[in-house]
């Protein structure tokens, strides 16, 4: 036991007290911002103590939580998507009243995402999912006068729910057949015990874990949720779900398949693969309709969770490394793509449209890069990181024996240049004879920055993919070797 | 030096400055352009001198670990097969950029020279790749200059031209990339390593089966690229609506990706599956090339005359290298130089009747010869060479090629002879309905067709370049032979050819990259 361990931990759930405290207590005008200060002051810490903790293995609580380079690599994803979601909302007209909640609920979700990645032990990881998504349920409907604020949040509250019952069903029954709920203990379990390897108990466990941490990650068929809610959620807290959520449901996958029970990888890996091919069909099929940008990036996601389950799947540590490196140029890219939609929404009515971005890139050349740079990387155009992710990932799936995996990928990767590039043409063409010009406003350095990071990203994670790749099969190694 | 790290970066980082000139100062970024077309120009040249003829392997290799754990790897150098690719670009980009410079765009000209910039850098790393990853990286990444030079300054129907073009080789390309990853892994069974190094990948015995699937991977995306019969869909609404500058430049130089990419890669890699492809891909060539020359015949507009004709002609090229015979390599790669050249060359006189005359339509033209002799003089030039008159430089090459298919598969030589009558009667039907008989749809009797001093900056080089091949093929056959030599024998050896006309043998074949692997400055093979 090591009292430091879990330090990062800490000190995110005392930002979180302390910005949700800053919501009962009324602030002089002149602070009004001090919420914000205090989740990124709060995030900042937390990173650096991440980075700071980098290295062997330490152990907290007894084993329930695992703080090894496997979880500090996904928090090292995790804290800069939230500390995006602090940027885009920073000085957001809406829900300027519950600037301290909304700070605090989104500190509590990256905790609960962290608190997920970082379990070493079912219980924990069960917690983590639940303060996260309850975290988010609320966060979705934080603007209340808005109708498809409300609706996004029922909405995910009653799946979400459906989700965490099958969860906690699945988590019991594994730990009926190995008798512990310690992720060690179980990969113990099934290595010592024999006949324990497609076991009806088992398989059934394993069936509901994935179609719980499913809904989590969106994954066919328990997506249907995603484009309701992603659209009616405030911008930042759409991105927040797409990016944060992705990487703790991932690292649940991870955590759960490729580390606890890779014995018996061989009840799961088709079942996987199943998953990953009909979430890479269905989303990029979904996406081709859509005539709303956040509607699009929805089924995008799915459609992205399915490229990512294909590291789960094969059940190997290139797998689990590529995936890694996929979370982080997902990362990259969905942010990037998310700050020009919230700069789009903030200048125009109905700002995430399609139509809405005629002539976008054309009026702001550098927005224009940026969305275009986002976009062909989530297309997996070369040379950027959305490539090289894919690439690892097909051939982490030929190295594994399941090609078809990759060949599904590719063919869907096909479809998902149609509607990637419809966005792209449309920024850059010119805007329709006879409209008024429309009103500028000054860009928040906050977005811009964030978009600007994210490009940066997306071509610097594939310039320095090598070093980035070492990290991860690091991670991948400390996930596998217990 | 790494030359041909630089000659890629060139043209990169000009494009990259040009996308920040603001729209406005269009004489800046004429000048900038101009000038970074001829630095790849001449770059390109210092390449070429510094080439060594005898040496079959890539050479003059740049090589830089990019993701090491995967094998993949900056990896660029030139081969004989390359060599004159590289040439045709930089040449063909820099005639581009002129005329492209002469009449900007007025929207947005910078942007417009910038994305062409951006086509030549993905163009030169594609022809210059000896890593398969690398390969596909340039592959794909001219595709996006060039779908946004279509959709941003095309003509009416840009948009669904640009989609179209995207969607057809996309779906090729990805599934060369499974092929590639497919490739690596299956290889590094035998080789122990993985690799996505061309030179590593070579003699890698995969089993007649395995390596036929793999062709296969490749051969669709190439033939999509090529375009072959039945994959040319994309063809005529992309070449009839992109502007005619990229038009050249499609037509020139990115058709011979394709044929580029089945000589240099999928022959020499997969030498055990060509057996089992020969036929096929022959037949779908022979019938491209018919079905190409049928349909340029009745084309309408003197564009998809020229686009369809390149159907045809490609045809004869993919034809010489598939037949897996020394000669119709050599012809081949000679085939491509001439065509880029000639296509380019028939594309401006396009260019410049349409400019004059408001029209493309073949049956609205007539008599043009009367007010634009000169144009007429250079028409007739490039008309007799597209249709390989004998004492022509493509006459040389086509000659090549059927002198190499007649000594394999006769029959395939006959039938693809058809294709030459054809040339003559599509050719001349465009130059004599456009420039003989009564004046017909113009004013002035065509002079506002004719060729100015402007318009022959372009074209005389290009008939220069022609002149020069036609008298002295020999000095662009002789550099590429040794690199030819060695694509076609291992395909030849398991074809079980007959050892003479082998031109490298199968030891010799093996003892040669092993030499040359990681050396900067090659070294003369003993």
């Amino acid at each position: 036991m090591n009292p430091g361990a879990a330090l990062t931990l800490y000190v995110m759930s005392a930002a979180t007290v302390l910005a949700l405290v800053l919501a009962v207590v009324p602030l002089p005008a002149t602070w009004r911002r001090l919420p914000e200060w205090v989740g990124f002051g709060g995030i900042v810490a937390t990173l650096a103590i991440a980075v700071a903790q980098w290295g062997e293995r330490q152990v907290g609580f007894s084993g329930e939580l695992q703080i090894d380079r496997f979880s500090l690599l996904l928090t090292w994803i995790i804290l800069p998507a939230a500390l995006a979601v602090i940027l885009f909302s920073w000085g957001e007209p809406a829900a300027a009243g519950r600037r301290p909640e909304f700070v605090g609920l989104v500190l509590a979700a990256a905790t609960g995402m962290m608190l997920t990645v970082m379990s070493g032990d079912l219980i924990t990881l069960f917690i983590g999912i639940e303060l996260l998504s309850v975290s988010l349920y609320i966060l979705c409907a934080i603007e209340v006068a808005r109708e498809r604020s409300l609706e996004s949040g029922l909405k995910y509250l009653i799946t979400g729910s459906i989700g965490t019952a099958i969860l906690i069903y699945g988590f019991a029954l594994l730990y009926g057949v190995a008798g512990t709920t310690s992720l060690s203990g179980i990969t113990e379990r099934l290595a010592t015990v024999d006949g324990l390897a497609s076991q009806p108990l088992l398989v059934a466990a394993i069936v509901l874990i994935v179609v719980a941490l499913g809904f989590k990650a969106s994954a066919v068929p328990f997506h249907m949720w995603t484009p309701d809610v992603y659209q009616g959620a405030p911008t930042p807290v759409t991105a927040f779900m797409g990016t944060g959520t992705k990487v703790a449901a991932m690292g649940a996958f991870l955590l759960v398949f490729t580390g606890a029970t890779h014995q018996v990888s061989g009840d799961w890996r088709a079942l996987i693969g199943a998953l990953a091919v009909a979430t890479m069909v269905v989303g990029n099929v979904g996406a081709l309709a859509q005539q709303n940008v956040k509607r699009m990036l929805a089924w995008s996601s799915v459609a992205q969770a399915g490229y990512l389950l294909i590291g789960v799947a094969v059940g190997t540590m290139a797998g689990a490394a590529a995936l890694t490196y996929y979370l982080f140029a997902y990362v990259a890219m969905t942010l990037a793509a998310f700050a020009i939609v919230i700069l789009r929404e903030r200048e125009v009515e109905a700002g995430d449209t399609l139509v809405a971005f005629t002539g976008f890139g054309r009026a702001r050349p550098w927005a224009g890069v940026v969305m275009t740079l986002a976009l062909l990387s989530l297309a997996g155009f070369p040379p950027l990181a959305g490539f090289v992710g894919k690439f690892l990932l097909f051939g982490s799936a030929v190295d594994a024996g399941m090609s078809w995996l990759a060949i599904v990928g590719a063919l869907a990767s096909v479809v998902s240049v149609v509607y990637y590039l419809r966005v792209v043409i449309v920024m850059w063409s010119p805007r329709p004879e006879g409209t008024r010009p429309e009103r500028r406003l000054r860009v928040p350095l906050s977005v811009a920055s964030v978009a600007v990071a994210g490009a940066v990203a997306v071509v610097a994670l594939a310039i320095w993919a090598q070093p980035l790749l070492d990290l991860c099969t690091d991670a991948a190694r400390a996930l596998m070797i217990p | 030096m790494p030359w041909v790290t630089i000659l890629i970066l060139i043209p990169l980082v000009t494009s990259l400055v040009l996308a920040l000139v603001p729209a406005r100062e269009r004489r800046m970024g004429r000048g900038i352009a101009l000038a970074g077309s001829l630095l790849a120009l001449a770059a390109s040249i210092v390449v070429l001198a510094l080439f060594d003829r005898d040496l079959a392997v890539l050479q003059q290799v740049d090589h830089l670990d990019w993701i090491p754990t995967v094998g993949v790897s900056w990896d660029v150098g030139v081969d004989g097969i390359s060599i004159w690719l590289v040439l045709l670009t930089t040449v063909i980009f820099t005639l581009g950029t002129v005329a492209a410079c002469q009449r900007l765009p007025q929207q947005r000209g910078t942007a417009f020279l910038s994305l062409i910039m951006l086509a030549e850098a993905g163009l030169l790393g594609l022809f210059t790749a000896g890593d398969l990853i690398l390969f596909y990286v340039f592959w794909e990444f001219m595709l996006i200059p060039f779908a946004l030079l279509i959709w941003n300054w095309g003509g009416s129907d840009r948009r669904s031209a640009g989609l179209i073009f995207v969607a057809y080789t996309m779906v090729g390309s990805l599934l060369m990339l499974v092929a590639i990853v497919a490739t690596g892994i299956i290889a590094m069974d035998h080789t122990g390593q993985l690799s996505f190094l061309m030179r590593d990948l070579t003699g890698v015995p995969y089993g007649e089966a395995t390596a036929t699937l793999l062709l296969a991977g490749f051969l669709l995306a190439f033939a999509i690229k090529i375009p072959l019969w039945p994959f040319h869909g994309w063809l005529p609404r992309v070449y009839s609506q992109a502007p005619i500058v990229v038009t050249i430049l499609l037509a020139a130089v990115m058709s011979k990706a394709g044929v580029y990419g089945l000589l240099r890669v999928g022959v020499p890699l997969f030498p055990e599956g060509v057996g089992n492809l020969i036929i096929p891909v022959a037949i779908l060539a022979l019938v491209g090339i018919i079905y190409g020359s049928l349909l340029a015949w009745r084309a309408p507009t003197m564009r998809l005359l020229v686009g369809y004709s390149s159907v045809a002609h490609l045809g004869f090229i993919v034809l010489g290298i598939i037949v897996i015979d020394r000669m119709a390599a050599q012809g081949a790669v000679l085939q491509m130089v001439n065509h880029g050249i000639v296509a380019a060359a028939a594309f401006v006189v396009v260019m410049i009747i349409a400019r004059g005359t408001g029209t493309e339509d073949i049956d609205r033209l007539g008599g043009l010869a009367k007010g634009a002799p000169r144009l007429a003089v250079a028409f007739l030039f490039v008309t007799m060479a597209a249709l390989a008159l004998p004492g022509s430089n493509a006459f040389v090459g086509e000659f090549f090629i059927l002198g190499g298919v007649f000594d394999q598969y006769a029959w395939m030589a006959v039938i693809a002879m058809l294709g030459v009558i054809y040339a003559a009667v599509y050719m001349l039907r465009m130059y004599q309905t456009t420039m003989n008989g009564p004046p017909r749809g113009v004013q002035d009797q065509g002079r506002a067709a004719e060729m100015t001093g402007r318009d022959a900056i372009i074209l005389v080089p290009l008939i220069l370049m022609m002149v020069w091949i036609a008298l002295w093929p020999g000095s662009l056959v002789t550099p590429t032979r040794a690199s030819t030599d060695l694509a076609v024998a291992p395909a030849q050896i398991a074809l079980e050819r007959p050892v003479d006309q082998i031109g490298v043998l199968p030891d010799r074949a093996a003892a040669v990259p092993a030499a040359a692997v990681g050396s900067r400055a090659p070294e003369r093979q003993p």
